[in-house]
């Protein structure tokens, strides 16, 4: 049976968001992202495209392509707040739907033909959306996931594509072979040495080859460039793993400030463990130098989610992680390995005082916020931590510029 | 060297030895059996460096030799040998040949002086007490002892004895059984703590025997004598932590059950606990206990309600299910108690019935904390 597969993508969420909340913004050039030397875009409006500007440039070259644009420094909670409306009303129309970052939705429409006519339906959901939250966006219909990913591509902005059955291999062929998901600047490089520029040289090409040359994500990239998905539509999103990071205004070399910034990120991720009941069984730490080089380390622990015995090990992961007398631009932590459960106490180690403080702590916190209590160590990182609750089956918010 | 011995007498004795035996060992000496012959007597041994065990076999000879046999060939061709006498014949190209009824088969045998020594205790201190009291107090603690090899004292068995009783303890941090007998008692106090492989072998080997084992230790090693069977194992070296401090002196809340109810709702709820975390939840209020478990990755969701006497506070409390049904199953109690204070503390599980005279089972469990 041929499947409906919608894709709603908000149009420079972030840029609308901003837009909806000043008025005065529109129609003229914004920069959303890190205000700081280090920063960069994260997200910018459509008048500042034609200098040259895109997601994950840094925002120095930015502003010197673009003095006059307008720099946000943007606001996590509200954009999360306003994808959630969003995500309110398609889930409240449609029978299956897959949020899969803050401003896109896949939604299986399947066998709804019968009723409404996919494409009325999708176009009325627009419209609905845009009158309801005031934010433009577009979609794309075809039969499967990324052929409706590459039409809201085509349609944008604030427009919608469809795309009919058997028409994906013409609709696709005179795009450019950086269209497909998937393809990152390193594949666009290789393939463009192999003398490929349009998909519709790729499918042309025999499956073998594009095998032999980029292994089995080849064989993905041909069926993707052939307007074959078969993936479904997932509505709920796992957690595999939580993970903090920080890149510093300045490379620093401050093991002092080092450790205390991983206490309050080993900190905050284990209450963000508790408060979901998981536990963590592989903890790493990650290090960029100065130089760019980035190592990283993990080892494998006891399933937990207490402070007291993670703390410990992530500093003593760092230490040994850090090893070259270098300036660090970025560390972080990454819990993986998740699995439902609380805490399981210890006859030796774990004393009854002990043991209620952390209680009393995370019912703190709970009540005033993550950052309520935390160690005195922990004291100098003020700035870490996250809003949401990381369970509850959404996917992470990805900056814009960060390829998933 | 040559001896002639019965190959299902022969096979029952080495099956015990080659548990010994290692699968994959840094010294091939130690693939071997050492064969110590002395006219009548044979000496069996089988190592793996921490532990030793021998039997002195009869056997029908008048020669001496000490060779060292490849363990798994022989125990191989012994298992398909029916009752008869079998001929062992050194013959001088280094193997050993065997005479069956059936035919001739030849061994390559090693040199037995390359095995490694038994140790001999210095000035060892000696305790006795029935092989079957052993068995049964190894088999109720080991499972309790950690597979922690950070924590090497709490992977095995600590022995604690004194003049008014012997008390058996295993704990991984999370559960600890204790078990005490007071009818048997030592001449003098002494702790050691025994790694688990060899006591799994002495529980295989004592179980239901009435004879009297010689326990004779020092601060190294430990050496149980019974019968004709040596073992020689070397001790766990460390401080055990001190466990009397961690059971709970007060527990106000004391629930009373069937065992086997309570087994059997735990196994059928722990199906639809987590898979990796095994997680339940126990509420008690009034003469009700209610089990429940949720797996909340594929919404497996289940509850139980059992009836049960309780004196005490309303609680609610978490447990591993893995660790309670290993306690339940390891008791064979017809009632058991289960002693708490609060859901942070450790529920002491004690059997109610079903102990010898002068025997003493306390079981530790630690609870998961719960968010409330």
């Amino acid at each position: 049976m041929n499947k409906t597969i919608l894709h709603l993508d908000l149009d420079t969420f972030f840029v609308s968001v901003e837009r909806l909340l000043d008025s005065r913004l529109k129609n003229k050039p914004i920069l959303i992202g890190g205000l700081s030397d280090r920063g960069v875009v994260a997200a910018c409006s459509y008048e500042t495209r034609g200098y040259g500007i895109h997601s994950g440039m840094p925002m120095k070259m930015a502003k010197e392509l673009c003095p006059e644009a307008i720099r946000i420094k943007g606001n996590a909670g509200t954009y999360s707040k306003h994808s959630n409306l969003v995500t309110e009303i398609v889930k409240e129309h449609v029978p299956l739907f897959e949020k899969s970052s803050i401003d896109e939705f896949y939604a299986d429409l399947t066998g709804m033909d019968r009723f409404f006519g996919s494409y009325k339906y999708a176009s009325e959901l627009r419209r609905k959306i845009i009158k309801e939250t005031g934010l433009p966006i577009s979609f794309g219909l075809s039969g499967n996931k990324v052929v409706s990913k590459v039409a809201t591509g085509e349609a944008k902005p604030n427009n919608q594509l469809k795309i009919d059955y058997g028409l994906e291999k013409p609709f696709l062929a005179p795009l450019s072979i950086k269209k497909i998901p998937m393809v990152g600047d390193k594949t666009y490089q290789t393939l463009r040495n192999l003398g490929l520029r349009k998909v519709g040289t790729i499918q042309e090409m025999p499956l073998d080859v594009m095998r032999r040359v980029l292994g089995k994500n080849g064989a993905v990239i041909w069926n993707r460039a052939n307007g074959i998905d078969h993936t479904p539509v997932i509505p709920f999103w796992e957690r595999k793993s939580i993970s903090t990071e920080r890149t510093f205004d300045k490379d620093t070399i401050d093991v002092t400030k080092l450790n205390g910034i991983l206490i309050a990120m080993t900190e905050n991720l284990a209450y963000q463990l508790r408060r979901g009941e998981k536990l963590t069984a592989c903890i790493a730490v990650r290090i960029r130098y100065s130089d760019f080089n980035t190592y990283s380390k993990q080892m494998r622990i006891p399933y937990t989610s207490a402070d007291h015995i993670l703390i410990p090990k992530i500093l003593e992961l760092f230490k040994s992680l850090y090893n070259r007398r270098l300036l660090v631009r970025l560390i972080g932590v990454r819990f993986t390995h998740l699995v439902s459960g609380n805490y399981q106490i210890n006859l030796f180690e774990d004393t009854e005082e002990a043991l209620n403080l952390y209680q009393a702590m995370d019912h703190i916190r709970k009540k005033y916020g993550e950052k309520s209590v935390i160690r005195a160590a922990a004291m100098g990182a003020r700035t870490i931590g996250r809003m949401n609750n990381p369970f509850n089956g959404q996917p992470p918010i990805v900056l814009a510029h960060r390829k998933q | 060297m040559k001896f002639i011995v019965s190959s299902t007498y022969l096979l029952k004795e080495l099956q015990v030895l080659g548990g010994v035996i290692n699968n994959s060992n840094t010294l091939p000496i130690l693939d071997n059996f050492l064969f110590a012959l002395n006219k009548n007597e044979l000496t069996v041994s089988a190592s793996d460096l921490e532990t030793t065990l021998s039997s002195v076999l009869e056997v029908d000879s008048d020669n001496e030799g000490n060779i060292a046999v490849p363990a798994r060939l022989l125990l191989d061709t012994l298992k398909t040998f029916p009752e008869q006498p079998l001929t062992f014949v050194v013959s001088d190209n280094n193997t050993i040949e065997i005479s069956s009824e059936h035919g001739k088969y030849a061994l390559a045998y090693a040199d037995g002086t390359e095995f490694p020594k038994a140790v001999e205790l210095a000035n060892p201190s000696t305790t006795t007490i029935m092989g079957d009291i052993l068995a049964t107090a190894i088999d109720k603690t080991i499972f309790a002892a950690g597979n922690d090899d950070l924590r090497p004292v709490m992977s095995g068995v600590f022995f604690q004895f004194s003049p008014e009783n012997l008390t058996f303890v295993a704990t991984d941090a999370h559960k600890l059984v204790k078990y005490q007998r007071e009818d048997v008692s030592s001449s003098e106090v002494a702790e050691f703590i025994m790694p688990k492989k060899p006591l799994n072998l002495l529980k295989g080997i004592l179980a239901g025997s009435e004879d009297d084992v010689t326990i004779e230790y020092n601060d190294v090693n430990a050496k149980f004598i019974f019968g004709n069977t040596i073992l020689i194992c070397r001790l766990i070296d460390g401080k055990y932590p001190n466990y009397e401090a961690v059971i709970p002196k007060e527990n106000p809340n004391k629930l009373t059950i069937s065992r086997s109810q309570f087994l059997s709702s735990v196994r059928r709820v722990a199906i639809f606990s987590n898979k990796t975390t095994h997680q339940i939840r126990l509420k008690i209020a009034g003469a009700e206990l209610n089990i429940s478990a949720e797996d909340i990755d594929y919404s497996n969701k289940a509850e139980e309600r059992l009836t049960c006497s309780y004196q005490g506070d309303d609680m609610q409390i978490g447990f591993n299910s893995r660790f309670l049904t290993e306690m339940l199953n390891n008791l064979n109690a017809d009632e058991v108690s289960v002693e708490m204070s609060l859901p942070n503390r450790a529920g002491i599980l004690t059997p109610a019935d079903g102990l010898d005279e002068g025997e003493l089972v306390t079981m530790l469990v630690m609870p998961v904390m719960l968010n409330s």
